[in-house]
């Protein structure tokens, strides 16, 4: 079986991020590292591929300047090769682009049975990106699985929803975004990251993937960022004294939010 | 010459880090203090399956042959984390010694070492092997042959205990014995590193969330400089260690005098720190429910581990005068 992950390579969240003032787009310029919301998508892909008995993961990836920080993470957890889109004409992709550009890779990957990516990343949260890709590949769409199974032809998952979850099935290829937490990444080991520099990273354009330059980048957005402003401080809370009966307040409030 | 460390080094030392970071949090060093046998737990068998505690055995028998150079950040991580654990001794001292490291390897098999000094192990009640000295070779003690009285420590995870022996297998002679001593002695001063961050790391945080007289106490001098003191020796402790990790790898005849200054001023620098920074936390670094005092007793113990400063100091002079 041949899983395609599609991992974003982002800033690292442990450092604040910057905005560029003039395009509003985030800085991407310094070291990028794997998207933890990935690594569940590359175990997924993993471990069904030991389940199938045979077969490799492909990761595809879009970033600027060459970056495979990132990638070298995933492929030192298992996964065989990559497939890297780096080219200055894709900066300023909206959610749009990035799919084409990502649906384009994995038709460059070959025969792909499924193809795996995370519900959002975590940087830009639009989570629109793999019912695009799977849209412009031709094939169905599962989102929000929690779990994956793949037998005979057919791809089963359960999908997250608000009161519990729904059993959905589609006929492979299909595209599926996984939610965080469904399986625990494993730890890179020290071979898997000996081995990773020697795996192959094929690092191709937009041109290569036979993407016009206007239909990517800022020439292909059809989405723009007009305005960005600060999150708002984190207002006081409420402070109840307690007569004796304070506990009806709180849980009030947690009926309020339904938490109860 | 390039002095940096390779994307391999760092790559590792990320790995290593982030595995602690999820398994042996301060509420697992915690525990160790009041467990049965003072360990981590689940740590020991994710660093095994990571390959790290066979990583310095030859790829002869298995292992990956990686260097005291290729392990040192590591090491330092199980510092800033307080693993705890004979990491140093396990993993450093006696992985490379053994002929058949394939149980170490795979953390099945527990060896502990007491070189150099009084015959006192960490975990000694526990392990499976001893790694120690006798007539100047270095030899093995196995858990039958072995005889073990506890001592109480300052650190609640640590367990040491006097070892005696009836009978010992020799793996190597006066020459393989100081390198174990060396090795030993430069895992201990790049934990010292590790916890000497931790402690600063926890104590910026503190000195900037604890207010008085109307701002955080990090603002006042007297706190700054403190700290301030404990950052410089840690940057001065830090590049001697590294060299006297590329040192012993390399094989430089020197090394040993190289480890003797890495070992004394990381020892000075983590005892240094941990008296500025339990000063800066006031009350608050004196109580046993804050886990300042987790990582400031493990700096004093492994400061006096392995040849403390002055011992080393006096080896330095030795190798001058």
């Amino acid at each position: 079986m041949h899983v395609v992950v599609c991992v974003k390579q982002i800033p690292d969240p442990a450092v604040p991020g910057e905005l560029d003032p003039g395009t509003h787009a985030l800085k991407r310029e310094g070291k990028l590292i794997l998207d933890e919301s990935d690594s569940y998508g590359v175990e997924m892909a993993l471990q069904l591929v030991d389940k199938a008995g045979g077969g490799e993961v492909t990761l595809v990836s879009m970033a600027p300047n060459g970056e495979v920080s990132g990638l070298r993470t995933a492929l030192a957890m298992g996964a065989a090769k990559a497939i890297l889109v780096s080219d200055d004409a894709l900066a300023g992709s909206d959610a749009l682009s990035t799919a084409k550009v990502l649906a384009k890779a994995v038709e460059r990957a070959g025969s792909v049975d499924l193809v795996l990516a995370a519900t959002e990343s975590s940087d830009g949260y639009t989570g629109t990106t793999p019912a695009q890709m799977a849209e412009l590949l031709g094939w169905p769409s599962l989102t929000f699985a929690k779990q994956v199974d793949v037998a005979g032809g057919t791809v089963t998952v359960q999908r997250q929803t608000e009161a519990g979850y729904d059993v959905v099935e589609a006929t492979l290829p299909a595209v599926v975004s996984v939610t965080a937490g469904v399986v625990e990444p494993r730890y890179p080991s020290f071979k898997g990251i000996m081995a990773a520099k020697n795996k192959p990273v094929d690092t191709v354009t937009a041109a290569d993937l036979g993407l016009a330059a206007d239909a990517v980048g800022w020439a292909g957005a059809r989405q723009r960022i007009t305005q960005v402003a600060p999150a708002p401080a984190r207002e006081a809370g409420e402070r109840i004294e307690d007569d004796g009966e304070s506990f009806q307040r709180v849980v009030a409030y947690l009926e309020d939010l339904k938490v109860v | 010459m390039r002095f940096a460390f390779t994307d391999d080094q760092i790559a590792f030392r990320d790995a290593v880090r982030d595995l602690l970071a999820n398994e042996c949090p301060p509420a697992v060093v915690r525990a160790a203090w009041e467990n049965a046998d003072g360990r981590s737990g689940a740590a020991w068998g994710a660093l095994a399956e990571m390959g790290v505690l066979g990583a310095a055995a030859p790829e002869s028998v298995g292992g990956l042959g990686l260097s005291v150079l290729d392990l040192v950040l590591i090491t330092e991580e199980t510092g800033y984390a307080a693993l705890p654990e004979p990491f140093v001794e396990h993993a450093l001292v006696a992985v490379p010694a053994l002929p058949d490291p394939t149980a170490a390897a795979a953390g099945t098999e527990v060896v502990t070492a007491a070189l150099g000094g009084a015959p006192v192990a960490p975990y000694a009640a526990t392990a499976d092997a001893v790694l120690t000295e006798e007539d100047d070779a270095l030899v093995l003690v196995s858990r039958a042959d072995l005889r073990v009285e506890p001592e109480p420590g300052v650190d609640g995870s640590r367990r040491p205990g006097w070892i005696s022996w009836d009978a010992a297998a020799t793996l190597g002679d006066a020459g393989a014995r100081a390198a174990a001593l060396d090795r030993g002695a430069l895992g201990a001063a790049a934990q010292l590193v590790g916890l000497t961050r931790r402690m600063l790391d926890l104590t910026v945080a503190y000195v900037q969330d604890r207010n008085q007289f109307g701002a955080p106490i990090g603002s006042f001098q007297a706190v700054k400089h403190r700290l301030a003191d404990a950052r410089t020796a840690l940057e001065f402790a830090r590049p001697l260690v590294y060299r006297a990790a590329w040192s012993v790898s390399v094989g430089d005849p020197d090394a040993p005098v190289h480890v003797s200054m890495a070992k004394a001023l990381a020892s000075d620098a983590a005892t240094l720190t941990a008296q500025q920074t339990l000063w800066c936390h006031g009350a608050m670094g004196y109580s046993f429910e804050y886990d300042l005092h987790l990582f400031m007793k493990r700096a004093w113990v492994l400061a006096a581990a392995w040849g403390d400063a002055a011992a080393h100091r006096a080896r330095v002079g030795r190798a001058v005068l």
